[in-house]
C-alpha cells in the first residue's frame, strides 16, 4: 500500500518536473532560436522597407538592430514591448519615440534571456542601433539606475535630445517573475555632452546606483 | 541471471526495466539534487542583495520625502479625513474634515490633492488651529491665490482650496508649526443618484493617476527647477510636467504612497458616519466596499464603520432600495434662501418592457488596456467584456478595439456575432494585458467613425470600458460631441477609484449613460443591466412645464433610459407659485404625461442644499457650453456671478481662509510638505508602466528541479525492511 502510494507520488513528481523543465526549456529555446528567423525578415526590411514578419503568424517584426561591440551583443529589436514580442527578442515600447527622433526611445527585454547583459553595461560603453533605412545611431551609456515601477513615472519624453533607455527587470537573478523593480540603462547620443543624472530622480523614487 | 538464455526476451525486458528504474530513481534524482544545490548556492546571495536593494527604496517603510536643501530625508505632513454624511431624501449634506499633522521639526506647507464627487457643491470652508476657527471666503481664483501667497509669506496660517477638475480639488495649508495639527473642514452638497430601483451615493477617497498625453512644454531642465522649488512659485508639484494638451498637469498628478495601503494601519485614515433619512420605508441599506454597522430608528438609519478607521483607497458607495411601491413616481424638494425659492424636481417615467422586435445593432466595445488598468482593473474589464459578448444576438454586428498608446482592433470592421467570431473575441479578451499609455483620442475617433454600417440603418452603440485616468478630459468630451452622429456612447467605469467625472460627462456627451464595476463580482449584474437598459425604450423629447417662469438647469432634458429619473433644479423668479408642474415625454412612440402639485406651504418643507444644487447645476450647465464652442470669457463671467452669490467652489473661484495673527517668523524657512494619496486598492500605480521584463523560465526551472529533488527524497525514504530484502 505504502509502496504503491510512493510510486504514484514519484510518477506525479517526475511528471511535474518534466512539465516545468520542458516549459522553461521552451522559453529559452524560443529566445535563442528566434534571432535566426528574424535575420531574414530584417534583411528583407532593409532591402524593401515596410513590415516583414519573421513567420507568417508572428505578431511582431524587427524594427532595429542593437549592438554592443564590447560585449559581443547583436540583437534584433522587435515592434512592441508586450509579452508576445519580448519572448522572441527585445521590444521597442510604443509609448516612447522611434530611435533617432527627438525624445526617449525605450527598448525593453527579458532579464532572463536577451537583456541579461544589461548588468554588464557600464557608463561610457558604446551602443549602436541600426535602423531599417540604414542609419546607424551611436549611443554612449550615461548611467544605470533601479526604478520602482510602483511609483508613478512620467511617460517617456517625446522631445529633446534623442536618447535611449534599455529596460529590464531587476534583480537579475531573482526567480519569481513580476517583481516591481526595473533596471534602466540610460544612453545618450555619442558625442553629446555628458549630463549628470538629476537629483529630481531621487524625489521620484529613483535610486541612482 | 538464474533464468538463463531460455527466457532471454523476458530477461532483456527486465534489464531494461531495471535500467529505467535506475535512471528514474537513482541517476536523475542525484543529478537534479546536485543541480538544485548548485542553483541554491548561486541564488541565495543574490536574493539577499535584492532585499537590501529593496530597503533603499525611498518610502518603502515610512513615507519620507527627499529634502533637496539639506540632502536628508524628512518625514512629511500626514492627513486623516472624517466624513459626516447627512442624507435627507435624495440630498446629502457632507461635512469633510481633514486633519493635517506636521511630523517634522521644520515649518511646513501642507499640499494635499483630494477627490470629491463630480457634482459636489462645495459651499463652506473653515480652518481650525487649536481653539481658533477661521471661516473661509470664496474669491476669484487668482485673487484667492494672491491673498494666500501673501499670508504665507507673512507667516500667517492660511488654507486655500482650489478646484482642479470637477472631481479633483487641492488643499494648501500654509505655516503648520513643527508638531502642530491644523484642521480644515469643508461642507458640500451632493445628490443621490437613482437608477433601476435603488439610490446610490458615491464618495471617492483617492484617485487613479491620470495619464498625461501630449508633448512636454517646458524643457526638462526648467521642469526640474520648477519641481525642486515648488513653494516659492506657488505652483503644484505633480509627477508630470505640463504638456501642450494638459497645461495644468502638475496640479492633477499628485504623488502616491509607493506602498499599498491597508485597513489595519491606514496611511490616510478615513472615519465615516452616515445619517440616512430617505423619507420612505427602505427594503435594504448597504455599503458596497465597506463594512458598516447599522442602527435604525423608524425610517432613519445611522451607519458607522464597523471596525474603526479605514484606508482611503476605494470609493465609499452607499445604496438604499425603497420598499416596492413606496417610491413616489415624482417628488419636488424646495428651499427658500434670502427671499428666493429653489426647487429640485425628480420624475420617474413608467418602465416599459423591451420591444418585441429588437432592431439589429452594431456594438463597438472600446477597452482601455493602459498601464493604469494594471492589477484588479484589467481583470474586471476582461470579465465585463466577456459577459458583454454573451449579451450579443446572432443578428448583431460587433467589434472590439483595445487601446493603450495605439489602437488594436480585433476585426478590421464590424462582423456578425456568429459563434466563430465570438470565439475569436473571447480568445482576444482573455489575452488582454495592461501596459503603456492612455491615448484615448485615436481610439474614440476610430470607434465613432461612421462606417458602411451607418448606411444599413443599424443602431450603433459604443461601449467604452475604462478607468478614465486621463488628463485631457475636456478635449475628449468635445471629440465625442462632434463625432457622435447617430451612435450612442455608454461608459463602464472600472477599478477602485475611477474618474467619475469622465464617466458621467463622456456618457452625457455620447447621449448614453454610465455604469460602474468596482468589484469583479459585480460585473455580471452590471453588464446584464446595461444591455437590458440599452434595449428598453427611451423617454424622448422630455419637456417640463412649470406654472410660472423659472430658470431650470439642465435647461434641455436629455433622453431618459429605463429606470433613469428626470432631475431638474429650478429657481423660481418670484415666490413659490401654487399649481402643478407637468412633465410630458414621448415613450416608445406614445405620448406620456404626468402632473405633480407643488407643495402649498414651502416654509414647512425646507430642504437644505437645494439652492446649492441648483447653483452647481447651473455652473455645470454653463461649463458644458464650452464643448459647444461658447467663448470662455462669457462663460467665466456667468459662472463667477453664480459661484460668488452662492459661495461655491468652481473652476474660477477658490475658498481661502486666513488667520490674522502671525505664527511663523518670516525668517524661519518653510518647506513644502506633500501629502501623498493612497494607491487605489489592488490597482497598479502608474499611468505609464514599464513593460514586464521577466520570463517564467527561472521559476519553471526552479520548480522542476525542486519537484525532482522531492522525488529523490521520497525515493530515498524507503522502509528499512525493504532494504534488507
Amino acid at each position: 500500500m505504502f509502496e504503491r502510494c510512493r510510486s504514484w507520488l514519484l510518477i506525479a513528481l517526475c511528471t511535474l518536473a518534466l512539465k516545468e523543465l520542458a516549459g522553461a526549456g521552451l522559453i529559452y529555446a524560443k529566445a535563442a532560436l528566434a534571432p535566426h528567423l528574424m535575420a531574414r525578415a530584417w534583411a528583407a526590411t532593409q532591402a524593401e522597407g515596410g513590415v516583414h514578419k519573421p513567420w507568417p503568424w508572428a505578431d511582431t517584426w524587427p524594427v532595429a538592430r542593437l549592438r554592443v561591440p564590447q560585449l559581443g551583443i547583436d540583437q534584433f529589436v522587435l515592434a512592441g514591448a508586450s509579452g508576445n514580442a519580448l519572448a522572441f527578442g527585445p521590444g521597442l515600447d510604443a509609448a516612447g519615440v522611434e530611435p533617432g527622433q527627438g525624445g526617449t526611445a525605450v527598448i525593453a527585454g527579458h532579464r532572463d534571456t536577451h537583456f541579461r547583459f544589461l548588468q554588464h553595461l557600464v557608463p561610457a560603453m558604446s551602443l549602436s542601433v541600426e535602423l531599417p533605412d540604414g542609419r546607424l545611431l551611436q549611443y554612449r551609456v550615461a548611467e544605470s539606475r533601479v526604478v520602482d515601477s510602483r511609483q508613478p513615472v512620467a511617460a517617456p519624453s517625446h522631445f529633446g535630445p534623442a536618447e535611449l533607455e534599455l529596460v529590464t527587470c531587476y534583480p537579475f537573478d531573482a526567480i519569481r517573475p513580476g517583481g516591481p523593480l526595473r533596471y534602466v540603462v540610460h544612453a545618450q547620443p555619442a558625442g553629446a555632452e555628458w549630463q549628470a543624472f538629476s537629483p529630481l530622480s531621487a524625489a521620484q523614487g529613483v535610486i541612482p546606483l | 541471471m538464474q533464468y538463463g538464455y531460455t527466457q532471454q526476451g523476458m530477461s532483456e525486458a527486465a534489464n531494461w526495466q531495471r535500467l529505467g528504474q535506475w535512471f528514474c530513481f537513482r541517476a536523475l534524482p542525484a543529478a537534479t539534487g546536485l543541480l538544485l544545490a548548485l542553483l541554491l548556492a548561486t541564488v541565495s546571495p543574490v536574493r539577499a542583495s535584492a532585499v537590501v536593494e529593496g530597503n533603499e527604496v525611498p518610502g518603502a517603510g515610512q513615507m519620507r520625502w527627499h529634502d533637496q536643501v539639506s540632502g536628508s530625508y524628512q518625514a512629511a505632513v500626514t492627513q486623516q479625513s472624517r466624513l459626516d454624511v447627512r442624507i435627507a431624501g435624495m440630498l446629502a449634506v457632507v461635512e469633510l474634515e481633514q486633519v493635517f499633522q506636521n511630523t517634522t521639526q521644520a515649518w511646513q506647507e501642507g499640499i494635499y490633492s483630494f477627490p470629491l464627487p463630480e457634482d459636489a457643491a462645495v459651499r463652506h470652508l473653515e480652518m481650525q488651529v487649536g481653539e481658533r476657527v477661521v471661516i473661509g471666503k470664496v474669491r476669484e481664483r487668482e485673487e484667492a491665490k494672491v491673498l494666500y501667497q501673501q499670508a504665507r509669506a507673512a507667516g500667517k496660517k492660511a488654507a486655500l482650496v482650489e478646484q482642479q477638475r470637477p472631481n479633483l480639488f487641492s488643499n494648501r495649508i500654509a505655516n503648520i508649526a513643527p508638531g502642530e495639527q491644523v484642521t480644515v473642514r469643508l461642507q458640500y452638497v451632493q445628490t443621490a443618484k437613482y437608477s433601476a430601483g435603488r439610490f446610490a451615493l458615491r464618495i471617492p477617497t483617492t484617485l487613479t493617476p491620470r495619464y498625461i498625453p501630449g508633448v512636454s512644454r517646458a524643457a526638462p531642465a526648467a521642469a526640474e527647477v520648477a519641481a525642486l522649488a515648488p513653494a516659492p512659485s506657488g505652483e503644484y508639484t505633480g509627477w508630470a510636467p505640463p504638456t501642450d494638451q494638459v497645461p495644468d498637469a502638475p496640479a492633477i498628478t499628485p504623488y502616491l504612497y509607493p506602498q499599498p495601503g491597508s485597513d489595519s494601519a491606514p496611511l490616510n485614515p478615513l472615519h465615516l458616519a452616515v445619517e440616512l433619512d430617505a423619507g420612505m420605508p427602505l427594503a435594504e441599506v448597504q455599503a458596497l466596499y465597506h463594512e458598516l454597522s447599522l442602527a435604525r430608528d423608524g425610517q432613519r438609519y445611522k451607519l458607522q464603520l464597523a471596525s474603526g478607521p479605514v484606508e482611503m483607497d476605494r470609493d465609499v458607495v452607499l445604496q438604499w432600495r425603497p420598499v416596492t411601491g413606496a417610491m413616489p413616481r415624482a417628488a419636488v424638494f424646495t428651499q427658500q434662501v434670502a427671499g428666493e425659492t429653489f426647487g429640485l424636481l425628480m420624475v420617474l417615467p413608467p418602465e416599459l418592457a423591451p420591444q418585441q422586435a429588437n432592431l439589429p445593432r452594431e456594438v463597438v466595445f472600446v477597452v482601455d488596456v493602459s498601464g493604469s488598468m494594471a492589477g484588479v482593473s484589467i481583470k474586471q474589464a476582461r470579465e465585463a467584456l466577456a459577459l458583454a459578448l454573451r449579451q450579443l444576438r446572432p443578428a448583431d454586428r460587433f467589434n472590439i478595439l483595445a487601446f493603450d498608446d495605439s489602437v488594436r482592433p480585433l476585426f478590421a470592421g464590424a462582423v456578425p456575432a456568429t459563434r466563430h467570431h465570438l470565439q475569436q473575441a473571447s480568445e482576444f479578451v482573455r489575452h488582454l494585458e495592461a501596459g503603456g499609455g492612455t491615448e484615448m483620442r485615436p481610439a474614440l475617433e476610430r470607434a465613432l467613425a461612421p462606417g458602411a454600417e451607418a448606411e444599413r440603418g443599424l443602431l450603433r452603440q459604443v461601449i467604452f470600458i475604462t478607468d478614465g485616468a486621463v488628463g485631457n478630459e475636456q478635449a475628449l468630451f468635445e471629440l465625442i460631441q462632434q463625432r457622435l452622429g447617430a451612435s450612442r456612447l455608454f461608459t463602464v467605469g472600472i477599478g477602485s477609484a475611477p474618474n467619475h467625472w469622465f464617466m458621467q460627462r463622456a456618457a452625457q456627451a455620447g447621449r448614453g449613460f454610465s455604469v460602474q464595476v468596482g468589484d469583479i463580482g459585480e460585473a455580471a449584474a452590471v453588464m446584464t443591466e446595461l444591455f437590458a437598459r440599452i434595449a428598453a425604450p427611451l423617454a424622448a423629447d422630455v419637456s417640463v412645464q412649470w406654472p410660472q417662469a423659472v430658470e431650470a438647469w439642465p435647461d434641455r432634458v436629455p433622453d431618459l433610459y429605463r429606470g433613469q429619473p428626470l432631475v431638474q433644479a429650478v429657481r423660481f423668479v418670484g415666490a413659490l407659485p401654487a399649481g402643478e408642474v407637468s412633465v410630458s415625454a414621448n415613450l416608445a412612440g406614445e405620448h406620456w404625461q404626468s402632473a405633480l402639485a407643488l407643495p402649498a406651504q414651502p416654509g414647512n418643507t425646507q430642504h437644505d442644499g437645494v439652492a446649492s444644487v441648483w447653483a452647481r447645476s447651473k455652473i455645470a450647465g454653463l461649463l458644458a457650453l464650452k464643448t459647444a464652442g461658447e467663448p470662455e470669457q462669457r462663460i467665466r463671467e456667468q459662472v463667477l456671478e453664480v459661484a460668488l452669490a452662492h459661495q461655491l467652489l468652481s473652476p474660477y473661484t477658490s475658498f481661502v481662509a486666513i488667520e490674522e495673527r502671525v505664527s511663523r517668523e518670516p525668517t524661519a524657512p518653510l518647506r513644502p510638505g506633500i501629502v501623498p494619496n493612497t494607491r487605489p486598492r489592488g490597482q497598479g500605480p502608474q499611468p505609464y508602466a514599464y513593460p514586464n521584463t521577466a520570463t517564467t523560465g527561472p521559476a519553471k526551472a526552479f520548480l522542476g528541479c525542486f519537484a525532482l529533488f522531492i522525488a529523490l527524497l521520497v525515493h530515498v525514504m524507503r522502509r528499512p525492511e525493504q532494504d534488507r530484502v
